[in-house]
């Protein structure tokens, strides 16, 4: 039972990573209708950043903050130098456009960092608790932590600001939006700047949580969470938070605990077809 | 021309005729497709395993190959085509990744050993190696390139252009959107097949992961290069893709990277391709006309 | 039991909570040229579009030649000999502008996949294709790049590739919006060219003057309901129907 407490802990912590980094994909989805499997890209940037700036001035704060900036620039960068130019197209320009970035980014890290798997060995401010008898290490306090605390931010932000509300605006309708007087140019590059500092966070806390920083540390993410965006329904934010919360912890039960021989990368594949024959709009989709 | 040229050769013309197979789904057809190295797989893999533990020879296999690939293609196609572009994008990654983990994993291909032992082709008694074998390559590339202008000019490829253009007047037209659809995905996976077929044979031996995800991008990378929808594109591209490692030998470590930067620059600058209507090496070749005629 | 060419039969559609199109019925008959007007969002295009079955009805019926066609995907009403133009063009940009007519020329050949491997660009189909745009005036621009034509003849093309599917029905979607004077005329003698040769002629027209000139009856929609229908005297006199275009009030003020 404690095993199986601590296994489902772990899963949720997994998912709650997942949903940053889904978080992303869906809010990117949801203003440009782009699948931005790059973002993938940007999470790991997050991960060499922060651990880069933490080895630079031991403040893990400042690590995360600065890693945060950078990301942001980076998935504006994306956006304006690749995407934006690239919409009148039909939709796989981008696409193939954002797998060339992500490709890129891979190999700029193992030119940079090198080739090898980087350790990430951080003095975290929360130490590990025993709630009955089950140990919570400090790293997953710290994903429940953080995560917690960004995922109230970003639905906070969603929902009650006006940029919040520009952005739902413009992903309904983005003409629209835009004859409304909504400067749905900077409302775009705004969602890339909430969905890629939450990619950095992510990426620093994965870093952290398993010690590991290595350059192909996206590939899987970066398919992965497309097909948990499928699976929340695309566009939807909620969804995509409950489809990686699940995930993470199917994931984590299914194979870690109940040995299911399946390979644990493609149980997300799998969910999407099953999902996708039925429930073709999601768990939580209204398109 | 050295043993090592002829072999990248034969194997560029075993790429280019997968491309060309992605070219009539993604070109023609205009449907995304990123696990087109599935199909690259699942021939290489009938190929080995009717060869070795099926004991038949090459071209006995090889129509058994071709209907076994395209048979999956037109299964998985079914459901697939159906989808909305983004849907469709992610179910072939995902096809993708499936298929290298039953390969992976199912005992029956031998797991992450792979197939070993896959036999050499015999025409009429002679062993085809070396030079034979590259024009075996290049006869079925050719029989490729044939069938994909056969494709283009028929009402199965008029119909695949309207709906890649504009498919809710195409259907309007009289053309079912999944059924044309399929026929591309059919014919485009069948070549991919016949392209593993003579991997499988040339490398003697194969392994899941040889068909990943990343060659997906690869292939559609070549396409996109060479001129989505172009009939010399995806050869062009596989030529291009396939040639530049070597060139880049001294560069190697940097080779991921320039082909990341070249797939890039291509995509956002002339996503026709080098052989597309708005490429620049037209620009320069129509200049050039222009230039003869008032000198 | 009727010789109805086309009947809708209390047909609705659901967008969610939005009623598109509510318990709308009416019908036509072969060579009757019947005009769908009514104010913007009233439902016309989506009307076309459940004709054309683009949509399927979520209540009703709705009646092709006596026959159930609720559903049909629309590749499927055109071989039943339904053709349609597009408010917004859809030319296949890529082809030329003889291209596009015979991308519908290929009707018949698509109903079977081993028909659909013969060659299309035969001499036959080619000067098949090269009346059809001759019928519509722009048999100069056939070998135009379809893309770069200028409005008027982008519908002309729109019509010309309808009509190669030797259709029963045809559905024109505010196929005189935006066009000069003498477009106007030119296509409005067009489309009686084709009642002429039977085809009966379903239209959506903003322009009153053309809509009540060519149609034989008027069928007014208003916020998805049927509002009137009958001559254009009837329609054009008919107090709701003032109501709906002008707004309250305006009904006295007519009479």
């Amino acid at each position: 039972m404690q095993l199986f407490l601590e296994q489902l802990l772990n899963g949720a912590a997994m998912g709650a990573i997942y949903a940053l980094i889904t978080l992303g994909l869906a809010l990117v989805y949801g203003v440009l209708r782009i699948l931005h499997v790059a973002h993938a890209g940007v999470y790991a940037a997050g991960a060499y950043a922060g651990l880069y700036l933490y080895s630079l001035t031991g403040s893990l704060f400042l690590a995360v903050a600065g890693a945060m900036v950078l990301c942001s620039l980076l998935g504006v960068a994306i956006e304006r130098l690749i995407y934006t130019p690239l919409l009148k197209y039909p939709p796989f320009v981008p696409l193939i456009g954002s797998i060339a970035v992500f490709l890129a980014l891979e190999e700029i890290f193992r030119l940079v960092g090198g080739p090898y798997i980087l350790s990430f060995p951080a003095e975290l401010p929360f130490s590990g608790i025993t709630l009955r008898g089950v140990v919570i290490s400090p790293a997953i306090l710290s994903i429940y932590v953080v995560s917690g605390v960004v995922l109230l931010l970003l639905w906070f932000i969603v929902t009650k600001t006006e940029l919040g509300l520009a952005m739902r605006a413009t992903s309904q309708d983005r003409d629209v939006a835009g004859a409304m007087g909504i400067n749905t140019s900077l409302v775009i590059s705004m969602t890339f700047v909430l969905g890629s500092a939450v990619a950095a966070v992510a990426g620093i806390l994965v870093g952290i949580y398993f010690n590991q920083v290595y350059p192909t540390m996206g590939a899987v993410p970066a398919y992965k969470c497309l097909a948990l965006i499928v699976v929340g329904g695309l566009g939807s934010l909620p969804g995509a938070v409950l489809a990686s919360l699940l995930l993470g912890v199917g994931e984590t039960l299914l194979i870690g605990y109940a040995n299911i021989p399946l390979p644990r990368d493609s149980l997300a594949f799998i969910a999407m077809i099953a999902v996708l024959l039925w429930r073709p709009g999601g768990l939580l989709g209204n398109r | 021309m050295s043993d090592y040229s002829i072999t990248i050769l034969s194997f560029i013309a075993i790429q280019a005729m997968v491309a060309c197979g992605l070219n009539v789904i993604v070109g023609y057809a205009g449907q995304i497709s990123l696990g087109h190295a599935a199909f690259f797989g699942i021939g290489a893999y009938a190929s080995a395993l009717l060869t070795t533990k099926g004991g038949l020879t090459f071209w006995m296999a090889l129509p058994l190959v071709i209907l076994i690939t395209a048979s999956i293609g037109l299964v998985l196609g079914m459901p697939s085509l159906r989808l909305r572009e983004d849907f469709l994008a992610i179910t072939t990654i995902g096809i993708n990744f499936i298929v290298e983990s039953i390969f992976l994993y199912v005992p029956f291909f031998g797991g992450a050993l792979g197939i070993g032992g896959i036999p050499s082709i015999y025409f009429f008694g002679t062993r085809l190696r070396g030079a034979n074998f590259l024009y075996l390559c290049l006869f079925f590339l050719a029989l490729t390139l044939l069938i994909s202008r056969r494709f283009t000019k028929s009402w199965a490829g008029l119909a695949c252009f309207a709906l890649r253009e504009e498919e809710t007047a195409a259907s309007s037209m009289g053309v079912s959107p999944v059924r044309f659809k399929l026929v591309a995905f059919v014919i485009g996976t069948a070549m991919a097949g016949l392209g593993g077929a003579l991997y499988a044979h040339q490398m003697r031996f194969i392994s899941a992961t040889d068909f990943g995800f990343p060659l997906s991008v690869m292939m559609l990378s070549m396409v996109v290069l060479g001129g989505m929808g172009t009939l010399w594109g995806p050869v062009l591209g596989a030529l291009i893709l396939g040639v530049l490692p070597e060139l880049f030998r001294p560069l190697v470590d940097y080779r991921m990277l320039l082909n990341a930067a070249i797939l890039l620059l291509m995509i956002r600058f002339q996503p026709g391709g080098l052989l597309g209507e708005e490429s620049f090496l037209r620009h320069l070749f129509s200049r050039r006309r222009r230039e003869a005629h008032h000198g | 039991m009727d010789n109805l060419l086309l009947r809708l039969e209390g047909v609705s559609k659901h967008f969610g909570g939005l009623k598109a199109v509510d318990q709308v019925s009416f019908s036509l008959s072969p060579g009757e040229i019947l005009g769908l007007i009514g104010p913007n969002g009233a439902g016309k295009t989506t009307c076309f579009n459940l004709i054309s079955g683009v949509y399927t009805p979520t209540l009703g019926k709705i009646f092709f030649e006596g026959a159930s066609t609720g559903g049909f995907p629309p590749h499927r009403m055109a071989a039943l000999g339904v053709g349609r133009t597009f408010q917004v063009v859809k030319p296949f940009t890529s082809l030329s502008v003889l291209q596009n007519v015979m991308v519908a020329l290929g009707l018949s050949r698509y109903r079977g996949v081993f028909a659909s491997f013969a060659r299309w660009e035969t001499e036959a189909v080619r000067r098949q294709g090269l009346s059809l745009l001759e019928e519509v005036g722009i048999a100069h621009l056939a070998d135009m790049p379809s893309g770069k034509l200028p409005l008027g003849n982008q519908r002309c093309l729109e019509l010309a590739r309808a009509l190669a599917l030797e259709p029963k029905l045809l559905l024109l979607d505010e196929t005189f919006s935006g066009l000069r004077h003498e477009e106007i005329s030119l296509l409005s003698r067009l489309v009686e060219q084709v009642r002429r040769k039977g085809i009966a002629v379903l239209l959506i027209e903003h322009n009153m003057k053309v809509a009540m000139g060519l149609s034989d009856r008027l069928v007014v929609l208003d916020h998805g309901r049927l509002l009137a229908q009958g001559s254009a005297e009837e329609v054009r006199s008919n107090p709701q129907v003032i109501e709906a275009y002008l707004g309250k009030g305006a009904s006295s003020h007519a009479s």
